[in-house]
């Protein structure tokens, strides 16, 4: 009986610990992640000149396609495009740099991409099954010959990429274009459009608040 | 989830092992602990643990010497507000999730100082090995790490007898194991309330 007794109350407790296990993130923005890199030999405090395309280019692959043939990628839609482009045109100015025409000999370009990823969970252990055949063991695993499984849930992700290339560098003919600082903003893209583009700006901040070697 | 499953299996194959304890002068030790980190643990999580168990077989070998198999699970979990990491010249930001699991299992001994009243204080040592799983949240990836580390476990208390069935306990354990490849060394103390149940008498 007492051992029947700590066998129940054992049980119990696991059940009562499962149920108040922390719960982590629990807001989109908690996910969100702002990371920033630079070259440590650019000057930056004698460079005080950008220039900055009027549109934030789509990424869909690691190499560029061209199906309509216009030889230009695909856009962010105007809107979006203007709030990333406002927000870092901001901090730039901020920062003591000043816009100026591609055309004027600008001492750096500054270039924004964006990226969504569909990531799908199709995966789970194939151990899930191994009570049901005689002679399955764990550590197995699964295969598709040939084909992918459709996907059962997912999230979509996004990234906006920022790197400022080296403009006179560029000038002097090498074939590698030297990024001297690249920032990457990392979230879900979930929600709505206003509620991603708010978060993006407030993002964008948080990349020059940590870059301070960007401010004159 | 597969450390959770671990987990599981640890626990339930631990509370069977009571059966072959099961003889004569056994005690069953059932505690919930409040876990302070400490070193590299408190380094990583600064917040007591208030989620946790404790389940410790014993057996009475001479009048005042228990042998014992013990085991339990602490979470530690902190969230971390958002703020700068940097390193060298790369900087991120973002809010952090961190959470340690540890589950030791460890083998030892309680001499038992008998008194002629109902309190009746112990000191105890143990050895064994402590699982502990660390996972960092950060942003949309999470970072982790596991290791099985050599433990050692002092220990200090009181009962408090009753006539008859359970007593109560109060008691001060410190796990502290020991570095690996992967994990610095974990150590937490744990301020441990519960009932002591006899049974085999």
């Amino acid at each position: 009986m007492a051992i029947k007794l700590t066998r129940l109350l054992g049980i119990l407790s696991l059940v009562l610990i499962s149920g108040c296990y922390p719960k982590g993130a629990e807001f989109i923005d908690d996910l969100d992640l702002v990371y920033t890199n630079y070259s440590s030999s650019f000057d930056f405090s004698s460079k005080t000149t950008y220039a900055i395309p009027d549109s934030v280019i789509k990424i869909t692959g690691d190499i560029f396609s061209d199906p309509d043939g216009d030889h230009k990628p695909s856009f962010l839609g105007p809107a979006s495009a203007a709030a990333i482009l406002d927000k870092i045109n901001q901090n730039m100015v901020s920062n003591g740099w000043t816009e100026v025409n591609k055309f004027s000999n600008p001492d750096v370009i500054v270039l924004v991409s964006t990226v969504t990823t569909t990531n799908v969970y199709w995966y789970y252990d194939w151990w899930y099954w191994g009570w049901y055949y005689p002679g399955w063991y764990p550590g197995w695993g699964w295969y598709y010959p040939g084909y992918y499984p459709p996907y059962v849930t997912g999230y979509k992700s996004g990234s906006v990429f920022i790197q400022m290339v080296d403009a006179k560098a560029v000038a002097a003919g090498t074939e590698n274009v030297p990024v001297i600082w690249s920032c990457i903003l990392n979230g879900l893209a979930e929600g709505g459009t206003s509620s991603i583009t708010t978060r993006v700006q407030g993002m964008i901040d948080k990349a020059f608040a940590q870059s301070p070697y960007l401010k004159h | 989830m597969r450390s959770m499953k671990k987990i599981f299996v640890l626990l339930i194959a631990a509370i069977c092992l009571q059966k072959s304890f099961a003889q004569h002068h056994s005690v069953f030790i059932l505690s919930y602990p409040i876990a302070f980190p400490m070193g590299d643990l408190g380094d990583y999580i600064d917040k007591q643990s208030f989620r946790g168990i404790n389940l410790e077989w014993g057996k009475e070998i001479k009048p005042n010497l228990i042998v014992s198999l013990e085991t339990g699970w602490n979470v530690f979990y902190k969230d971390v507000p958002e703020q700068v990491y940097t390193e060298g010249t790369a900087s991120f930001s973002g809010k952090q999730f961190r959470y340690t699991n540890s589950v030791p299992i460890i083998v030892g001994a309680k001499w038992v100082l008998k008194s002629s009243n109902n309190l009746v204080p112990y000191a105890g040592l143990g050895l064994g090995t402590m699982y502990s799983d660390r996972s960092t949240d950060f942003g949309l990836y999470r970072i982790s790490t596991d290791a099985w580390q050599f433990c050692v476990r002092p220990e200090l208390g009181i009962t408090f007898k009753s006539r008859n069935g359970p007593a109560a306990m109060l008691g001060v354990k410190y796990y502290s194991s020991f570095n690996s490849s992967d994990l610095d060394g974990q150590s937490f103390l744990t301020v441990n309330i519960g009932v002591v149940f006899p049974y085999g008498l």
